[in-house]
């Protein structure tokens, strides 16, 4: 009788870290109103969306939908392309690679979408693309950053984000300018794609290259994504004797690394990627400076910023205040749809349903060569590799803001 | 470096204190319905997570401290008390399999249910105990810690006492022993349940306070982790032993902490489940536990 016991513990242990690992898996359409072909009206023209309604990140695709849906209402209002309405089809891919591969091609088969913005994330971005590859069309996302992943998978994969390695180059020398430190150290999260190539590659090779010493590069010290207790790690960090962190992490995980930084009275400036800039981070950096680099902040003067995030906030009251303002990867997605009607109102695609696998070739051919298209942030370009050429700022948490830093 | 890594192995054994004292908490919440009930119910670890956030809304509502954690002891049982009515007690002739399987379900529907009332995102604690820290020459000890080392220690004490000087600590002890033989001595099975449901809830609504408090923050997906790491303690420790679990998280949270501090942060769960099945295999009665039905069970 115990003996089954144990056997039934164990086979619990095994169920739930399979449960937790692969369950919660729900094939949620989360359309901006009522998803699927609706072969009625043929006049209308259908994007498609990928963002994480639900899983670990579950606001970003909360707030992705909300800016895309502003976006449809603002095109449609003003008698959206060429008279015809805009439909933009949303699905969750509960930040899932192979979840997001499978919408792709429900997207590009079932829903016939003229092109695809997303997924979000980097390890999405690396299964779903090359489905996109496979079913001849566009796909652009809004936040991927991880080196390469475009460039893996030419001709019909974008990205509409500086990867990091651009970015920590520009930024870098300005964080060590304004915090001068000598001797820094690297922590990153060792489970997440972006996350890891900027804790093994990125932020060390920057950071060598404007003449800091890197004192565990050959050591680096890791955790992974999903650990609440992160203590081990941060005692290690203080007895390396460092004036400066590199940390490699979402802002979740970097938000634990910073309150116990605070705890253990590790207080040294600290520089990371894209994927760090959110509101949790402003919560939890305590006495830590620590900055980023980001292609969209929601203080930002610019016209177009300004106009979004007044949009966005009137619209996003279902999101808890402190998390409400727009992020950079509503603003990238946004930005990504509104290329892709670019694309069709210059490339003169049809929109009729037969001209379908032309008109994704003439979309795509447009993106390629995309230059100076006028985003919510600045200018947009688009490089060989498939990757975004954009304004790019390092930004400092200061008293609940994020604010630049001018070089 | 003796000296220098004297002081960081001996702050690293407080840090894996203070994770394994959250662990035996958990690890008794699971150790009291299987060792009194025969029954396990793996949603624990979301009554923990609920626990933390009953707490932050309490606080956040204006209620001082105490209150904020009574309001998780009471919201905890009372949220397992939920679990019994849906996921037990309708399965109760039904093999054992099934109402562990259907409290896999409650965990992911109070997952689900947390996301959509206080979003998937971290939520920071209001208040930091950590400010207040004390160095004890190299270490630091945190108000946090003590706290935490502290509370776990109270809980243990009056869940003896409970068990072993109260009228229903005997019910307990006897529908452990046998549950017929109880019930023919006048025990009310209905009883024992409910009050050993609640016990349980309200210690793991505690453990969630205390972790939120650890860490400073909340999230949904918090009970995922530390609920299976406390069920591991509770096996380790030995199967429905209370004092077993107590043994096994902290054996548990010291070995977690070590196996990242020397050697990668990739090692930890190897190291810890590892542990798990290394001790399952040895000692499949776990480290203190015994596995002859009702005997030093609880």
């Amino acid at each position: 009788m115990r003996k089954s016991l144990v056997l039934g513990v164990a086979a619990i242990a095994l169920v739930s870290v399979l449960a937790t690992a692969c369950g919660r898996s729900k094939q949620s359409a989360a359309s901006s109103d009522g998803a699927g072909a609706n072969a009625g009206d043929k006049q209308e023209i259908r994007f498609g969306a990928l963002v994480p309604s639900t899983g670990p990140n579950a606001e970003w695709g909360k707030k992705n939908t909300i800016a895309l849906k502003i976006l449809e209402e603002n095109v449609n209002k003003a008698g959206g392309i060429n008279g015809r309405p805009v439909k933009i089809i949303v699905y969750d891919t509960n930040q899932k690679p192979d979840q997001a591969a499978n919408l792709v091609r429900k997207l590009a088969q079932d829903d016939k979408v003229l092109a695809i913005a997303g997924p979000l994330t980097s390890g999405e971005c690396e299964v779903a693309f090359p489905v996109a590859n496979q079913m001849e069309i566009s796909i652009m996302s809004q936040a991927s950053s991880k080196p390469g992943v475009s460039k893996a998978n030419r001709p019909w994969a974008f990205r509409n984000t500086m990867t990091e390695d651009k970015l920590a180059t520009v930024t870098m020398p300005i964080w060590v300018k304004h915090f001068n430190p000598k001797k820094v150290a690297v922590i990153y999260d060792a489970k997440d794609a972006t996350s890891s190539t900027l804790g093994k590659s990125v932020l060390p090779s920057a950071a060598k290259h404007a003449g800091l010493q890197v004192v565990n590069e050959n050591d680096p010290i890791t955790f992974q994504s999903g650990d609440t207790d992160v203590s081990p790690q941060v005692t290690k960090l203080k007895n390396l004797q460092v004036d400066g962190l590199l940390l490699g992490a979402d802002f979740g995980p970097a938000s634990n690394i910073l309150r116990e930084m605070n705890r253990q009275g590790v207080k040294i400036p600290v520089i990371g990627g894209t994927p760090l800039i959110s509101s949790t981070i402003l919560q939890a950096h305590g006495e830590i400076p620590i900055v980023a680099p980001a292609t969209f902040y929601p203080q930002n003067p610019a016209e177009g910023t300004q106009k979004f995030v007044k949009e966005f906030l009137a619209r996003a009251t279902d999101i808890p205040e402190a998390t409400r303002e727009p992020n950079m990867y509503d603003a990238t997605i946004v930005d990504n749809i509104g290329i892709f009607i670019e694309a069709f109102k210059q490339s003169g695609a049809s929109g009729q349903p037969g001209d379908l696998k032309s008109d994704r070739v003439k979309i795509r051919d447009y993106v390629a060569k995309l230059k100076d298209y006028k985003g919510i942030a600045g200018s947009i370009s688009m490089d060989p590799d498939g990757d975004g050429i954009k304004q790019a700022y390092l930004l400092l948490a200061q008293q609940g803001k994020w604010v630049e830093i001018k070089r | 470096m003796g000296g220098k890594g004297a002081a960081v192995l001996a702050q690293q054994l407080v840090n894996g204190l203070m994770l394994g004292s959250a662990y035996a908490l958990i690890g008794i919440a699971f150790a009291l319905i299987l060792g009194i009930l025969d029954m396990l119910n793996v949603a624990i670890g979301e009554v923990f997570m609920l626990g933390a956030f009953l707490a932050l809304a309490a606080i956040r509502f204006g209620l001082p401290w105490p209150v904020a954690v009574l309001t998780a002891m009471v919201g905890g049982a009372a949220v397992n008390l939920i679990i019994e009515r849906l996921a037990f007690r309708p399965l109760r002739n039904a093999p054992p399999i099934t109402p562990l399987l259907s409290t896999i379900a409650f965990s992911l529907v109070l997952q689900n249910v947390a996301t959509n009332i206080w979003t998937s995102e971290q939520t920071q604690f209001p208040v930091d105990t950590g400010k207040l820290s004390f160095d004890l020459g190299p270490v630091r000890l945190t108000s946090t810690h003590l706290l935490i080392f502290g509370t776990a220690l109270v809980v243990m004490v009056v869940l003896d006492f409970i068990i072993h000087r109260t009228k229903i600590g005997r019910g307990m002890r006897a529908v452990a022993e046998s549950p017929e033989a109880a019930g023919i001595l006048g025990v009310e099975p209905g009883r024992i349940i409910t009050a050993t449901f609640s016990l349980a809830g309200a210690i793991a609504g505690v453990a969630g306070v205390l972790l939120g408090l650890a860490f400073s923050f909340v999230s949904p997906m918090m009970g995922v982790q530390t609920g299976l790491k406390g069920l591991a303690a509770m096996v380790v420790g030995g199967l429905g032993n209370v004092r077993g679990a107590i043994v096994g998280g902290l054996v548990l949270g010291v070995t977690e902490v070590l196996s990242v501090a020397y050697l990668r942060s990739e090692y930890r769960d190897m190291v810890v489940y590892g542990l798990l099945f290394v001790v399952l295999v040895i000692r499949p009665q776990g480290l203190l536990g015994s596995v002859i039905p009702g005997r030093g069970r609880v």
